[in-house]
């Protein structure tokens, strides 16, 4: 055991002295998550509108003003024709225009359907459909309210089903990708690479000659690194809680539980990574195209794995990234418990049991 | 029983014999000096002696422990200074010591008293990175890790390539220091002059061991009359040579030029002579000299 502490410490040294490394891997979390956040965010605000509003009656108002309260739109004419509201387009860079046919309220109330006439700029498809989507969770925001006040119920046409993030909201879909990337470039990535540097540079054949035990070697290569990235998990969540106001739905223990056991699947790929590569370079590559760019495109967390052809989503199934990915948006944002995630906790320990098992058989037991 | 017992050692790497047929025994309390050129399979030989490496065939005992079965019991009695610098650049001289210890369940005041001599010297850089020292500073610290658990046998591979000359003359006083304490030292050198502090050295070639002896024997055994000339052309020399008919061996030794004769010299000299005049050559004195260790070496690759 004291020769595990004693490794334990000296990796500590390395990781501290390297200050370089250690700002990179603290710092880049941060960075990402705050570039996705405010940058590559797909959310849009404050979208310029027209509404064209032929009723102005009470329940028109009332619409306009969850519109234009929602923080997705301004509203910022008022046309009075539909000629108008070409020239809105053009001069005042509107992004949508909302018509609200005559007698608004009265055929909600006689008829129980009333329908609203959008025209989009689709010269942006991304943000013609993100918007239009946006306005369909405000209507049936609207129309939710509006059939509690009264006894009798009505409709508005434009009603779809949006669980989860009606709002669409992006950070939702890339902090528990970027959890992800991090977990496997510091866990697996950093922890093969300064082992392979330990052979490229002799200091492992200087270790093997000790007496001490393999296993310790590794192990107290793996743990350093598994502190630092659950560190930067942390700041991670902390950071879109926070800033973005993700919500954790979840329990938190169990998102705990969660990144700690995908945190070993990523270090058994880091012994494997180990186990076949002989200098820096190799791990490096080896975890690019074997680890990281699979995590990047078969994860579902950049592209959607349903339009995938079939051979990819299979393949998707083999990493590991693809099940953490579902089981902590699950926790985070559908509020899961273990129950409904044992079954991905169990597939990812599956995957770090054959990996440590593939590495230990490889391995020469010599070196 | 020797204190180790090479037999039949092959090595291969691909299509590169990298040792063949290697037969050596090195005895208890011996400076054994393996002396050979880069790429002879000196580093080789020793990756299989320290069991970092499993021959091809052959047998090695260390200490009567086989190398390939018994390689957890060797490693704890051997200590092991590699070619490469193979401490850790960021941990300072007192943590790499600290550590090396500690993997060998030893720590560093138990066994103060085998490398006290060369910690006096580090001490004054206790707390310097070891990437930062000079080439000799780092050959010692090294060295303190190798023995800071007493090993039996310490195998130090190359140790004063890159050394400035006071520090490898340093070097090798301590290394004595250490045999004194009857610790069985083998180590390698392609420097020629090293070989002659060694109680026997081999010479290896090609992954071939061409001699084995006491330096004092290997330059007694030389077969030729060996001549020394200072001149200015060497290498235009080293072309004509081909026209002289008489069997001699030459080559350039700095600036001057040696040549062994194997025929009888009464006649071979002035011959020589002949061919430099007739050749038209500027030549200093042609003077006989005793062959060193170098020279002895050229003479068994000659032959072998």
């Amino acid at each position: 055991m004291k020769e595990l502490r004693m490794i334990l410490y000296k990796e500590l040294i390395h990781i501290v002295r390297d200050k370089i490394t250690l700002f990179l891997v603290l710092a880049i979390p941060i960075m990402l998550v705050l570039l996705f956040g405010f940058t590559i965010s797909t959310e849009i605000r404050n979208a310029k509108v027209a509404v064209l509003d032929q009723s102005k009656d009470s329940q028109s108002v009332a619409l306009i003003d969850k519109i234009s309260s929602s923080g997705y739109f301004q509203v910022v004419a008022y046309p009075e024709t539909e000629s108008e509201i070409d020239r809105d387009f053009k001069e005042m860079d509107i992004k949508l225009a909302i018509i609200i046919p005559s007698e608004f309220e009265h055929s909600l109330e006689k008829e129980k359907i009333a329908t609203l006439q959008i025209i989009n700029d689709v010269s942006d498809l991304n943000v013609a459909s993100v918007l239009n989507n946006y306005l369909q969770a405000i209507t049936h925001d609207f129309i939710t309210e509006y059939n509690h006040k009264g006894s009798e119920s009505g409709t508005v046409e434009m009603v779809t089903n949006m669980r989860y993030n009606p709002e669409m909201n992006s950070v939702y879909m890339f902090v528990p990708g970027i959890i992800t990337l991090i977990m496997i470039i510091v866990t697996a990535l950093m922890s093969s690479i300064t082992l392979a540097r330990e052979k490229e540079t002799g200091t492992m054949n200087m270790l093997l000659i000790t007496p001490v035990k393999k296993v310790y070697v590794i192990i107290g290569k793996v743990i350093p690194y598994m502190c630092l990235s659950l560190i930067s998990t942390a700041m991670i969540i902390l950071i879109s809680v926070f800033v973005f106001k993700m919500p954790v739905n979840g329990s938190i223990w169990l998102l705990l539980l969660l990144c700690i056991i995908f945190m070993f699947t990523a270090a058994s790929f880091g012994m494997m990574i180990s186990a076949i590569s002989k200098t820096q370079i190799d791990a490096m590559m080896v975890t690019m195209m074997g680890l990281f760019l699979p995590t990047v495109l078969l994860s579902g967390f950049l592209f959607p794995l349903d339009n995938m052809p079939m051979f990819f989503q299979v393949l998707a199934d083999v990493f590991p990234a693809k099940w953490f990915i579902i089981a902590i948006k699950d926790v985070m944002i559908k509020g899961s418990g273990f129950f409904d995630i044992w079954k991905y906790l169990g597939i990812l320990i599956l995957m770090a049991i054959v990996l440590i098992t593939i590495s230990l058989t490889n391995v020469d037991k010599r070196k | 029983m020797p204190e180790i017992d090479i037999q039949h050692i092959n090595k291969r790497f691909g299509k590169i014999e990298a040792l063949h047929d290697i037969n050596i025994m090195v005895e208890q309390g011996e400076v054994f000096g393996l002396v050979g050129p880069d790429g002879a399979g000196k580093s080789t030989l020793f990756n299989i002696l320290t069991t970092l490496l499993l021959p091809d065939s052959g047998q090695v005992d260390i200490m009567g422990m086989d190398v390939v079965k018994d390689y957890l019991q060797i490693r704890q009695s051997i200590g092991y200074l590699p070619g490469v610098f193979s401490l850790y650049p960021d941990l300072s001289v007192q943590e790499n010591l600290a550590f090396f210890a500690t993997m060998y369940k030893s720590s560093v005041l138990d066994n103060m008293s085998l490398i006290k001599p060369i910690w006096k010297q580090l001490l004054p850089f206790k707390d310097r990175p070891a990437g930062k020292l000079s080439g000799g500073m780092k050959q010692k610290l090294a060295l303190c890790c190798a023995l800071i658990h007493k090993p039996k046998i310490l195998f130090l591979d190359e140790p004063t390539t890159g050394v400035d000359p006071v520090s490898r003359k340093e070097f090798w006083d301590i290394l004595k220091d250490i045999q004194h304490k009857n610790v069985t030292v083998v180590v390698s050198t392609p420097y020629m002059d090293e070989a002659t502090r060694c109680d026997r050295i081999a010479l290896i070639q090609n992954g071939n061991i061409i001699k084995i002896d006491t330096p004092n024997n290997i330059i007694s055994n030389f077969r030729g009359h060996l001549y020394t000339v200072k001149m200015d052309d060497i290498f235009g020399l080293m072309q004509l040579m081909n026209q002289f008919e008489l069997t001699c061996n030459y080559y350039p030794y700095g600036e001057h030029f040696h040549i062994a004769f194997y025929d009888e010299v009464e006649k071979a000299l002035p011959a020589f002579e002949r061919f430099l005049q007739d050749h038209g050559r500027q030549y200093g004195e042609i003077k006989p000299i005793t062959p060193n260790i170098e020279d002895c070496f050229i003479e068994l690759m000659q032959m072998s």
